[in-house]
Parts: structure tokens; C-alpha cells; sequence
């Protein structure tokens, strides 16, 4: 789109090509950066199939995939991980079975019926929602939820499949609700305004008309809320038992079970380097990678055919009016069933009457009502939705602030830990976060932003960036946990920088590479062509266009993704696991081969391993959370404040 | 477009500045921070049983407070996690709460052992569970899933819910050798990764029943006396002193070949009489 050629360079003007040899140079280096996307990916899957083959072959890819019993350390290992991956499976299918109703819900809410005021309250709110750190629901999940859980259902745990998917339901959920507010609040007026026209209500509208006008929109949301769920570590790790069994029955959601996460989570740190259990580990996180890839994919397929569904390109679509109708169906049965047999394995017989008998007086009403009464149960449903998403946040906020605060005092702040993190304070955890987000983004800034600048400026769209963009989206959708256990085998152990903060940064860089470089396309890309075009037809070169032109404009865009990526790296507890954290340090790190101690991380051992040590934990929870809320609000903050000023 | 393009506006300088100050300030203070030391200030790390862990940070805390320029970097895991991390050379001292196993041994030939305190295993249980007294035989069947409601043991009828530690630890290790016998445990066992964490979900738990070192034992759980032979024994510093409780064993802290400079000094005084008054105070027998 703004590929001009560089006429600066004719023949009778020296100085002419010398700057064709400069350009020449710079462009080779933003090329670089473009490529350490595919680099790294190439890398990080390269190292988990040396590691991991081993185990595949001497299991057998059917016994490992198939077998359900794992028990790498007993007398006779068994590596069967098919307990693992049902157990992810379940997970997310409960997340998702939460988020997706409540996140869409809210979404029409914020976009469709709230006034503007409640709109304007609601959206930063649920943003919140989305900076909380994994560890931080963990926390709750683990303190809260699964004793409230086992007191309502009178279990004997409360770590059960329930208490997972409710967590990363809620995790999930800010995704969701963002990305389909996004979607469709794009849709243009004239589709409200013809359909209201023809006598449709509002519901009639939105169910009608917007929400299949704003279809891929809402499926790239759901994908990237499954996406989110599928990756988390430390709150599965938290809430849910870790006992390798699949549910007996499988629609069991009260019993424990683990995941493909948690099994890293907790297994590589102890594991012994080399042995076939430190191979089976690898092997565990390929398949990771591998569900992550089928689900990027399947996102990209059916996106793609949404698209082309809806805009013509006559291509004939796979499922055709008839079998969608059929699909629906079987899929609302399959719905029924499973929901029916949740509700008989909490309560018994009567609660799967209950169900069904709701379900019934549901079709009853719909056959005896008018549409306006439909619509006014809808928006209610729809407005209760929203209000079980903020109360779900002022649960969350209000535990850990009111058990957080009395914590608070100057020492807890500015000392180090003392017996076990019992009492003293947390302060070499602050300095330590703040030097791991500081070297993350040093290395992830130029590079992102670079190989943004080389993907948007330099190139046409063509095979390169094709393989560029998607090494970038496989980076995207890896779970953090991979990275951390890239970073410990291929930063800590190869490359010999042991346990370190600089193994840490790199972890974290590659981490939130892929979302500075998304977010700095995006910002570059609304930058208007005619402002590049103006610059080249005055005679400046490329660079000097992209320097001097389009990146100044395109900096607060940049900037709120970097923002974002650092409340990200704030955040994360994973990728620091094996690479970067030790629990107690007295003296801050004097040099970046030293390990440091980090919040999260302090916050998992404490949450975890620390008994005794009540206003601690939830002191640790309350400044994480206050550091990342602040660099979340400032984002927000800046790009509202973009959107105000920059006028095209 | 109106004339903005060439100034970065107000969010761009803000920010170079806030980080501008943000890294002055981090610099500064840490600067203040116990950091000007002289230039042979030494760091050893040790890490390994979380068993031993309590020991281990007290006595590194209160050998920190004498000998102000040294540092001890202290952290869990596991046993397993421990000799692996010594015996690799990734750490200066390993934690272990079971003797080393011939694999180990076999691996890392060089390993010196030190034995810094005697600890017992505690089985334990909810304090409202009114099952008080068990067999060892008792302890191993509901660990392999034989016994699975409180009602067969006396109690009430509830199911029992077993919590076991994970693969790397020493005291599931040697729980698996002392009380298991080597059978296996029930695959619904859930598997945490620390003694607090097993503490935490037992005291949380009113069906629960785990095992833990001696020194995490404290009110919010009961420990559970064991019948020897129909003579009741309760875990305690007393009974592991005297061999009557069945289940205690050494721990141990391993070296790379003979001890030298800071970890030389640091177990020294770990065996000293201060350092085992330290053991003492958090739970644990003093090696004689």
C-alpha cells in the first residue's frame, strides 16, 4: 500500500547513494527483527522435539497419547497422559460454557443497552478484570472458592474441575467481553436503523441482525478466550486438585482432575535433567503446543469463511442453511444433556428435573409471548449477565483490599523477607519485578516495534510476511508455561545463565513479543498513506519518512501496547518459574546473572507453601495487583487521550 | 491533520519521563538498600526439602544478622530438587529430608552427607475428625485406597480424601518407603508440592488426612497418634528422641566434597549449640 520506490538515488548524486546504501542497511536490520518471530518460534519448537522425542519414542506415541495413568516417578513410570489432556479438555469446556454466555451477554449489554454514563463505568471495569494477575485468582481461587464450594455442596474438597472452570471462566471473560463489545459496536448504524425500520425490536435486532453481522468478530473473541484458558497454569494449578484421573463419570465437574499446565507447573522444577521423566515433561508441553496450533488454525479457518460468507467471494460455504439448522439443533440437544447431567451429579434426580423442567416452561413461554416480552426478559437476562461480571470483580477486589490493607505499613514495603516471608517485608520482590519488566521491554521493544515497522513499511503481503505473521501468532497463542520451560531448558541449562534475571527478561521478552509487535501494526497501519506519500513527494527517504512521519503518529498506539505488555509481564508468573526466581534474597541483584525474587512469585510460594503467614499473602496480592491495575490505568488513560488527539 | 505530527504530544514525554524517573528512582534506592558491601561479600544457595526449609532459612536468617556481608540464598522444592540441584553444581548446599538412593549416589559419587536434625512424620488429620488413633497398617490402607470412608476407621461417614506431597519430595519418599512399603498410592491422592500446602488443605479440610514434617504441626491440624502394637504413640520431639514414634528419620544437607569457605561456616553453625537451638525451636530433634 505505500510501497514507493526510493528515486533518491540517481546516478549524477553521490550523496544519493550513500543514502541508497544506508536504507539499504536499515532496512536489513528491521528485516532481522521481523525475523526473530519465526526465529525464536523455530527455536522453541525445535528444542521441545529434541527434549521431548526421546520420551515418544521410547513410550510410543499411542501409549503416551492414550494411556491414562501418570505416574512418571513410581517404581514402573507410566507415562500415559490422556488424564492430562481430558482434564485440559474439561476445563476450558466448563470455562468457556461460563464465559461465552456471560461474556457475550455483557458485551450486547455495554453496546447495545446501557446508557452511555453506565457504558463509560462498565468498560474500564471490566479492563480491570483483564490485569489481574493469574496468580492473584489462583490466590483467590484457592483461599475462596474452593472452601466456598465445599461448604455449598458439602464436598469433601472443594479443588475440584468446577472451581477450575469458574476461575478461568472468569479469566476469560474480559477477553471475550472486550473483543465482541469491539466487534459489534462496528456494525454499522444502517443495519440497526433498516432493521428497526421493518418493525423488528431491539432483541429481535440484535439476535437477528448484529450478531451475525458481528459473527467473526465474536468467534475471534471466543477463540481467544479458549486460547487464554487452554494456556493457564497457575490458577488450574491452585484450584483443582492435580489428582491425574479423568472424572468418573465424565460429566462429573465435582471431582478433581489435572491439566497439561499444571503437570509442567509442578513437575519441572524437581524433575532430574536428562532422565526419561524430564523427556516425557517435553513431550507433554509439544502436545501443548500442538492443541494451542489446532485452535490458531481452526480460529484463522473459520474466520476466514465467516468472512467469506459474508462478503461474497463465491467461494460455496461448507455448511449449507439446512445442516447449520441441523448443527444448531444437535448442538442445543448436546447442550441439554450435558447440562442436565451437571445439574444430577450437584443435587441429585430433583436438580436435573429442576433443569428440564425450566428448559420446558422456557419453549412454553416463548410459544405465548409477544416479541416485546421477549424482549424485555432478554434485556434482563442480558443486564443481569453484566451485573454477575462486576459482581464477580467487587468480590475479588473487596477480598483481597480489605484482607490486604492492614498489611500496608512502611516496612512491609521497604524491608526484605524474614522466617519464611512470615514477617518483614516484600520489598526485594518489588525491585526485582521492576528489573525483570524493565529488561523485558528493552529487549521486546526494538525488536516488536522493529519488525512491526518491517512487516507494515517495508513489504508488500506475500510469502514472508505470510510466514512472518503466522510464526508471530504461534508465539501469541503458546502457553506462558512453554516459555518458561524454553527458558529454563534452552536459557538456564544450553546456554549455561543458570537461574538469572537476565534468563528471566529474555523469557518475558519473548513472551509479550508478539503482542508489541501486533499492537505496533495496528498502530502504524491507521496511520493515513497520504501522510507517507506527502513525505516521499518532498524527497525524503523511506526511513526518514518512518522516523520523522509516521512512527511519532504512531506512538501512542505503540506505547499503550507496550503498556499493556508490561502489565502482562508484571503479571506473569509462569515463564519465571524455572528461570529467573528464588523465594528469599537479602541483597537486590547486583548484577543480571543473579536470580531476584518477584511478586507473583512470592505470592505462589506464600499462597502455597507458607502456612501462617495470613496479611502477608494477602498484602503481596494487594501490591501486585495495585502495581499492575496502575500501569493498566495509565494505558487506558493514554489511549483514550490518543483517541482524543490524534485527528487524520 | 492538524499541526501534531512532528510533536509527540503530551502521552509520549509524559511517559519518557515517568520511566525516566521511575529507573532514577529504583536506581537510587537501590543503591540504599544493604548494597554497599566490600568486595568479598559471599553467596552460597541452598535449596531443596521443603522439610528442611524452616531450618534451613532460620538458621541462614539468624547466621545473616551476625555476619552482616555474607549471604544465604535459601529456596524449596523438593528433596529430589535438592541433590539434583548440589550434585549439578546449580546450588552450594542440597536440602534433603531422606537419605540419597543408589541412583543418586551413582550419579553424583562426590555427595557428602551432614545430618543437621532428626525429624518425624506426622499423620494428620481435621481437629474435628473424632478418628484420633490409627495403625501404621490402618495409614497404609487408606493411602492405597482400601479404606475409603471415615466410618470403617470409627468415624463418621464421610469419604476420606488423602493428600500426598509430589514426586520430588523426601518425605513422600520416605512415607512411601517407612509406611507404604513400597506399594503404590491411590491415584486420587491429591498431590501438592509443599508441607504448608498439605498443612493448608488438611486444616481447611474436614475430611482430609496427610502427613507432614513434625516442625509444621500447630493448631489448625491434629496429629494423629499412632498405635504400635497397642501401645499409643504421639508424635513429638520426646518419642522421636527416644525411637519409640515409627516414623522419623534424618534430615540431611549435602555438600560437594568437603565443606569450605561460607559453606563451611554456615553448617558449623547450623552444628553448633546455637544452631540446634535453632532446630529445636522450630520443631525439630537436635542432633545429639
Amino acid at each position: 500500500m505505500n510501497k514507493m520506490n526510493d528515486h533518491s538515488s540517481s546516478l549524477s548524486n553521490p550523496a544519493g547513494i550513500s543514502r541508497q546504501k544506508k536504507e539499504r542497511v536499515i532496512t536489513g536490520i528491521w528485516l532481522a527483527t521481523a525475523l526473530v518471530a519465526v526465529f525464536t518460534i523455530i527455536l522453541i519448537l525445535g528444542f521441545l522435539l529434541k527434549e521431548g522425542l526421546p520420551a515418544l519414542l521410547e513410550v510410543g506415541l499411542r501409549e503416551f497419547l492414550f494411556e491414562e495413568i501418570w505416574t512418571p516417578t513410581s517404581v514402573v513410570p507410566s507415562y500415559g497422559i490422556l488424564s492430562l489432556i481430558v482434564g485440559t479438555l474439561l476445563v476450558t469446556f466448563g470455562a468457556m460454557v461460563i464465559a461465552v454466555p456471560l461474556g457475550i451477554g455483557s458485551a450486547i449489554f455495554i453496546a447495545e443497552i446501557a446508557p452511555r454514563s453506565v457504558r463509560e463505568a462498565i468498560k474500564p471495569a471490566i479492563e480491570l478484570l483483564a490485569g489481574i494477575p493469574s496468580v492473584v485468582y489462583g490466590f483467590f481461587g484457592l483461599v475462596v472458592l474452593t472452601n466456598w464450594l465445599r461448604i455449598t455442596f458439602d464436598l469433601s474438597s472443594g479443588a475440584t474441575w468446577l472451581a477450575g472452570s469458574i476461575i478461568l471462566g472468569i479469566m476469560a471473560l474480559p477477553t471475550i467481553v472486550s473483543v465482541s463489545e469491539d466487534a459489534i459496536t462496528s456494525v454499522p448504524q444502517e443495519y440497526r436503523a433498516a432493521s428497526l425500520a421493518l418493525g423488528a425490536t431491539r432483541w429481535q435486532t440484535i439476535t437477528g441482525v448484529i450478531i451475525p453481522a458481528a459473527l467473526s468478530g465474536i468467534t475471534a473473541a471466543v477463540i481467544l478466550g479458549m486460547g487464554r484458558a487452554i494456556g493457564e497454569t497457575m490458577a488450574v494449578l491452585m484450584v483443582t486438585g492435580n489428582a491425574a484421573v479423568i472424572p468418573d463419570p465424565l460429566w462429573n465437574i465435582l471431582s478433581p482432575v489435572r491439566t497439561l499446565t499444571a503437570t509442567l507447573g509442578i513437575e519441572v522444577g524437581e524433575v532430574a535433567i536428562g532422565s526419561m521423566h524430564y523427556h516425557a515433561l517435553f513431550a507433554v508441553a509439544l502436545v501443548l503446543l500442538l492443541i494451542a496450533l489446532i485452535i490458531n488454525l481452526s480460529a484463522t479457518l473459520i474466520l476466514g469463511r465467516i468472512r467469506d460468507s459474508q462478503m461474497g467471494t463465491g467461494k460455496p460455504p461448507i455448511l449449507t442453511h439446512e445442516v447449520k439448522e441441523k448443527v444448531k439443533a444437535v448442538c442445543l440437544w448436546l447442550a441439554m444433556i450435558l447440562l442436565t447431567g451437571a445439574f444430577a451429579a450437584i443435587s441429585g434426580p430433583g436438580g436435573a428435573l429442576l433443569f428440564i423442567g425450566a428448559i420446558g416452561t422456557y419453549l412454553l413461554i416463548q410459544r405465548i409471548t409477544t416479541p416485546k416480552i421477549t424482549e424485555k426478559i432478554a434485556f434482563g437476562m442480558v443486564t443481569a449477565a453484566t451485573g454477575l461480571v462486576l459482581f464477580t470483580l467487587f468480590v475479588i477486589l473487596f477480598d483481597i483490599v480489605s484482607n490486604g490493607l492492614p498489611a500496608i505499613t512502611w516496612e512491609f514495603l521497604t524491608e526484605g523477607p524474614r522466617d519464611l516471608g512470615r514477617s518483614g517485608g516484600i520489598f526485594p520482590a518489588i525491585i526485582g519485578t521492576i528489573y525483570l519488566v524493565i529488561g523485558a521491554i528493552a529487549i521486546a521493544l526494538p525488536i516488536g516495534v522493529g519488525a512491526a515497522i518491517y512487516l507494515n513499511e517495508y513489504t508488500l503481503e506475500g510469502k514472508m510476511t505470510k510466514i512472518i505473521r503466522t510464526g508471530n501468532d504461534l508465539l501469541n497463542g503458546t502457553p506462558s508455561i512453554v516459555f518458561g520451560l524454553f527458558g529454563f531448558a534452552f536459557l538456564v541449562i544450553f546456554v549455561g545463565l543458570g537461574v538469572s534475571l537476565l534468563a528471566g527478561q529474555i523469557t518475558l521478552a519473548l513472551m509479550v513479543l508478539p503482542t508489541i509487535i501486533r499492537t505496533s501494526e495496528e498502530a502504524l497501519k491507521s496511520v493515513p498513506d497520504s501522510l507517507r506519500h506527502g513525505s516521499l513527494a518532498l524527497g525524503a527517504t523511506r526511513w526518514h519518512t518512518i522516523s520523522r512521519v509516521v512512527l511519532p503518529a504512531a506512538a501512542p498506539g505503540i506505547l499503550t501496547g507496550t503498556i499493556l505488555s508490561i502489565g502482562r509481564a508484571a503479571g506473569e508468573t509462569a515463564p519465571l518459574l524455572f528461570t529467573a526466581v528464588v523465594f528469599s534474597k537479602r541483597f537486590l541483584p547486583d548484577s543480571v546473572f543473579e536470580p531476584v525474587m518477584a511478586l507473583p512469585y512470592h505470592l505462589f510460594i506464600l499462597a502455597t507453601n507458607v502456612p501462617g503467614a495470613e496479611t502477608q499473602k494477602y498484602g503481596t496480592a494487594l501490591v501486585l495487583l495495585i502495581l499492575v491495575s496502575s500501569i493498566y490505568a495509565v494505558a487506558g488513560l493514554m489511549r483514550r487521550h490518543a483517541q482524543k488527539t490524534v485527528r487524520w | 491533520m492538524t499541526g501534531s505530527v512532528n510533536k509527540p504530544g503530551f502521552p509520549l514525554t509524559y511517559c519518557v519521563g515517568a520511566a525516566v524517573l521511575l529507573l532514577a528512582i529504583t536506581l537510587f534506592v537501590s543503591g540504599c538498600v544493604g548494597n554497599d558491601s566490600p568486595e568479598e561479600r559471599r553467596t552460597i544457595s541452598v535449596t531443596g526439602s521443603t522439610t528442611v526449609l524452616p531450618v534451613g532459612q532460620a538458621a541462614a536468617d539468624a547466621y545473616m544478622d551476625i555476619h552482616l556481608y555474607d549471604e544465604i540464598l535459601v529456596s524449596g522444592g523438593g528433596s529430589g530438587g535438592g541433590i539434583k540441584a548440589v550434585g549439578e553444581g546449580t546450588a552450594d548446599i542440597g536440602m534433603a529430608s531422606r537419605d540419597i538412593s543408589a541412583n543418586e549416589k551413582q550419579q553424583y559419587p562426590t555427595l557428602v552427607e551432614h545430618v543437621v536434625a532428626v525429624d518425624g512424620i506426622a499423620v494428620i488429620v481435621h481437629p474435628s475428625n473424632p478418628v484420633t488413633t490409627l495403625t501404621m497398617d490402618e495409614i497404609k490402607a487408606i493411602y492405597k485406597g482400601e479404606i475409603s470412608n471415615w466410618k470403617d476407621l470409627g468415624g463418621q461417614d464421610r469419604s476420606i480424601v488423602p493428600v500426598g506431597r509430589d514426586s520430588a519430595s523426601g518425605t513422600r519418599e520416605f512415607f512411601y518407603e517407612a509406611v507404604m512399603h513400597k506399594e503404590e498410592f491411590v491415584r486420587t491422592q491429591q498431590e501438592l508440592n509443599s508441607n504448608g500446602a498439605v498443612k493448608q488443605t488438611v486444616a481447611q479440610t474436614p475430611d482430609a488426612i496427610g502427613y507432614v514434617g513434625l516442625g509444621y504441626l500447630d493448631n489448625t491440624v491434629a496429629a494423629v497418634t499412632i498405635d504400635v502394637n497397642g501401645k499409643p504413640v504421639v508424635p513429638s520431639i520426646e518419642s522421636v528422641k527416644n525411637k519409640s514414634y515409627p516414623i522419623a528419620r534424618g534430615l540431611n544437607m549435602y555438600t560437594q566434597g568437603q565443606p569450605s569457605g561460607l559453606v563451611k561456616d554456615y553448617l558449623d553453625f547450623l552444628m553448633s549449640a546455637e544452631g540446634q537451638r535453632i532446630v529445636a525451636d522450630q520443631g525439630f530433634v537436635p542432633v545429639q
